[in-house]
């Protein structure tokens, strides 16, 4: 990638001017010497590699952004390429290691200890202090986010985003079963007196935990419930599993109880459920609202409820970064135009909002006329935003070891939600894998 | 100018070879040997690489979630080679029984057809088929009073179904080996068995078996390496659940590469695959006779 010659103004020359132009040309050369002549002189276009690992809803949305970039933009081109979710961080590393990153790439908020020796420092990068270059500012963005963006001093993430699970509930569900659609529950008591008017008199399916109930999901769902009562998967210093005590046992307890009374089966695909308007309430993520606008079912968004002594959901942020780049590669003035195009990406992130069902990071998108018009903004991103602001949100385990530690909890609460596992012995083999894990 | 015969032809021979041989060589025993070689080394793709012997196989041998995963990829194999070649087999004599008729043609092309699609489609199909609330199979096995646990989240049930699905995916290919193996059995050796008073069973076990020893060799290897390096139907259709009950080798693989970023400990994997599949393939050969062949 880098510098090339087939700008736009190029690609919009007629053959007849293209053939005129190659005559004149010629002639010109066969005479002597060559300049050229104003109009037939195309713009430099440096082409920038923008990798994500967004899919479905997300890659439409990134793709609309970048659209729009391109054509605001005559000699910076964005060549976007997007979908790995699950292998992405791993390409990220292999393209780091061969000197073939690209030079814009997005990296979660809970990742940032693991990825950040795969990142450039944007205050201290070789072409200088890129966010001065770029003209960004700490104040534009939500306080959280941004301050979680710093690892040992140096900031390596400009945050895109904040997405969290919510509470989706079926209104017409809640009037078959005598329930306020207006009034969706938000504490425990309300809650559990919901899916018992669901069950019984709505007869259908009255609550699903954990979206699609992936082991991940269901992991989550259980941490929403373990935090909501101040809970922490490890100790302070990160060398053991501190969730194998009262809370963790409480929240798990609570968690397949769901089962265990009849608001659901284990195994089941809430997304689907829901959609085909079979399901009370739901827990899942913003991105779950163009499939909910897609479902013709007549939904509602809240806050997720307060199950334990805190309100709490699960939450992370995408953030735009940087991967560290090789000086051949990529020169200093191609650092600084992909901080700018990440600035740009932010300044336009209402669109994400609108198109991808995200809260933008960058505070004057979350103020934008678009964002605030949207069905997006009114039917979910308004609670979302709230719940963020009234600090609802937690974030994962941010560890070197985090992938490896979740994989060594989901089975064991996957079994015990199922049913098949004591919610005690559970959580006992699950901390002493995770101990494992640690001390290896 | 090479003028000796010999030398010009084993020049030739060179010659001839080359441009698989090149490509086999870059692409398949490259990474292969090269796979071995970070086994011996803790590396995560971008810090410090550093040489641990035999450390990684160590570390493989203490870990119960490799003997999991070792266990539920045996139990796969075990189940689905057979499945797929017998399937295979089955199909390829009955769409070789009706040959001749136009019914015949669109049959085998309609047994083939699930070999044409990607292991994602054929993933997401099964897992459509055997959703608890909306699966088609679980629907029509309920309709007729039949049981139908939720298959993919029983950890009795999840590694019978991914064999299914696999073998659904395909049997279809075995039976075209098969169906072109049958087609090179001479008529003259089944109108010989038939005046002899030789029954249907008598000419499948006496005749049709021994001559398709070949084809069923072929199958067997390369089903064997099929069972063991399952691992999309896995992803898509269970990620390895319920709890670890489908966590199959090649997952393992990928999330101690892929997730974890221990690429040592993903390469000793790959080694201990490598030797098991070797090690199958030389007993097949074996097993049906063909150890000269080695």
């Amino acid at each position: 990638m880098g510098w090339t010659g087939d700008g736009e103004q190029g690609a919009t020359m007629t053959r007849r001017a293209f053939l005129h132009g190659a005559a004149a040309l010629t002639a010109a050369a066969a005479v002597g010497s060559v300049r050229l002549p104003p109009a037939l002189a195309q713009p430099r276009v440096m082409t920038l590699d923008y990798y994500t690992l967004f899919h479905s809803g997300d890659a439409a949305a990134m793709e609309r952004i970048v659209r729009a970039f391109n054509a605001a933009h005559q000699t910076v081109r964005l060549n976007l390429l997007q979908g790995q979710w699950a292998e992405y961080y791993a390409q990220l590393f292999a393209a780091v290691g061969a000197g073939n990153a690209p030079h814009i790439g997005i990296c979660h908020t809970s990742r940032i200890l693991d990825v950040w020796r795969a990142l450039t420092p944007l205050d201290e990068s070789r072409a200088g202090n890129l966010l001065d270059a770029a003209g960004i500012r700490g104040r534009d963005y939500t306080k959280t986010v941004w301050d979680a963006g710093v690892h040992q001093g140096r900031r390596y993430l400009v945050p895109l985003d904040s997405h969290m699970w919510g509470l989706w509930y079926n209104k017409d569900i809640f009037r078959r079963a005598g329930l306020d659609p207006d009034r969706p529950p938000e504490t425990r008591e309300e809650f559990e007196r919901a899916c018992e008017a669901i069950r019984t008199r709505a007869n259908t399916l009255a609550f699903h935990p954990a979206e699609d109930a992936l082991p991940r999901k269901i992991r989550r769902a259980w941490e929403i419930l373990f935090w909501g009562q101040g809970g922490s998967l490890l100790t302070p210093d990160g060398r053991r599993a501190a969730f194998n005590e009262e809370r963790g046992l409480r929240a798990l307890d609570y968690l397949a109880g769901m089962i265990r009374r009849g608001w659901n089966q284990p195994g089941t695909d809430g997304f689907k459920q829901f959609a085909a308007g079979q399901l009370g309430m739901l827990l899942a993520g913003n991105w779950y609202l163009p499939t909910a606008k897609d479902s013709n079912v007549n939904f509602g968004f809240h806050y997720v409820p307060r199950f334990f002594d805190r309100p709490t959901t699960w939450g992370d942020s995408h953030n735009l970064v940087i991967p560290r780049q090789r000086p051949e590669r990529t020169s200093n003035e191609m650092l600084v135009a992909a901080i700018r195009a990440i600035k740009w990406i932010n300044e336009h992130s209402d669109i994400w909002g609108v198109y991808g069902g995200h809260i933008p990071a960058f505070v004057p998108a979350q103020r934008a006329k678009d964002l605030l018009e949207s069905d997006s903004w009114k039917l979910a991103l308004s609670k979302f935003t709230d719940m963020a602001n009234r600090g609802y949100v937690h974030y994962p385990l941010i560890h070197e070891r985090a992938p490896q530690v979740h994989s060594a909890i989901e089975p064991y609460v996957q079994e015990a939600y199922n049913g098949r596992l004591a919610p005690r012995d559970a959580l006992a083999r699950a901390e002493a894998e995770v101990n494992r894990v640690l001390s290896s | 100018m090479l003028r000796h015969p010999r030398l010009v032809s084993t020049a030739e021979i060179a010659l001839f070879l080359l441009p698989f041989a090149a490509f086999w060589i870059l692409f398949r025993l490259g990474p292969v040997l090269y796979g071995f070689y970070i086994s011996l080394f803790r590396w995560d793709l971008l810090g410090e690489v550093t040489f641990i012997g035999l450390g990684n196989y160590a570390t493989l041998a203490r870990d119960p979630r490799f003997w999991n995963a070792l266990r539920n990829t045996l139990g796969f194999a075990a189940l689905a080679i057979p499945l797929i070649v017998g399937i295979g087999l089955l199909l390829a004599l009955f769409v070789f029984g009706v040959r001749h008729s136009r019914a015949g043609r669109w049959l085998e092309a309609g047994f083939f057809f699930p070999y044409l699609l990607t292991v994602s489609v054929v993933g997401l199909i099964w897992r459509w088929m055997m959703d608890p609330d909306f699966g088609v199979l679980l629907i029509v096995l309920r309709s007729l009073g039949l049981g139908a646990p939720p298959f993919l989240n029983e950890p009795r049930w999840v590694i019978p179904a991914l064999a299914l699905t696999t073998a659904w995916w395909l049997a279809g290919y075995r039976m075209v080996l098969f169906r072109a193996a049958l087609e090179d059995i001479p008529d003259e050796l089944y109108e010989a068995a038939r005046l002899d008073g030789a029954s249907g069973a008598r000419i499948f076990l006496s005749i049709v078996l021994p001559l398709l020893r070949p084809a069923v060799l072929f199958a067997l290897v390369l089903t064997t390496i099929s069972g063991f390096i399952v691992f999309g139907q896995v992803l898509i259709m269970t990620a390895g659940g319920p709890g670890r009950a489908s966590e199959v080798l090649a997952l393992y693989l990928y999330r101690y590469g892929f997730e974890f970023l221990q690429m040592g400990q993903a390469a000793a994997v790959g080694v201990v695959l490598f030797v098991i599949i070797l090690g199958l393939t030389l007993l097949s050969f074996r097993w049906l006779g063909y150890e000269s062949h080695l």
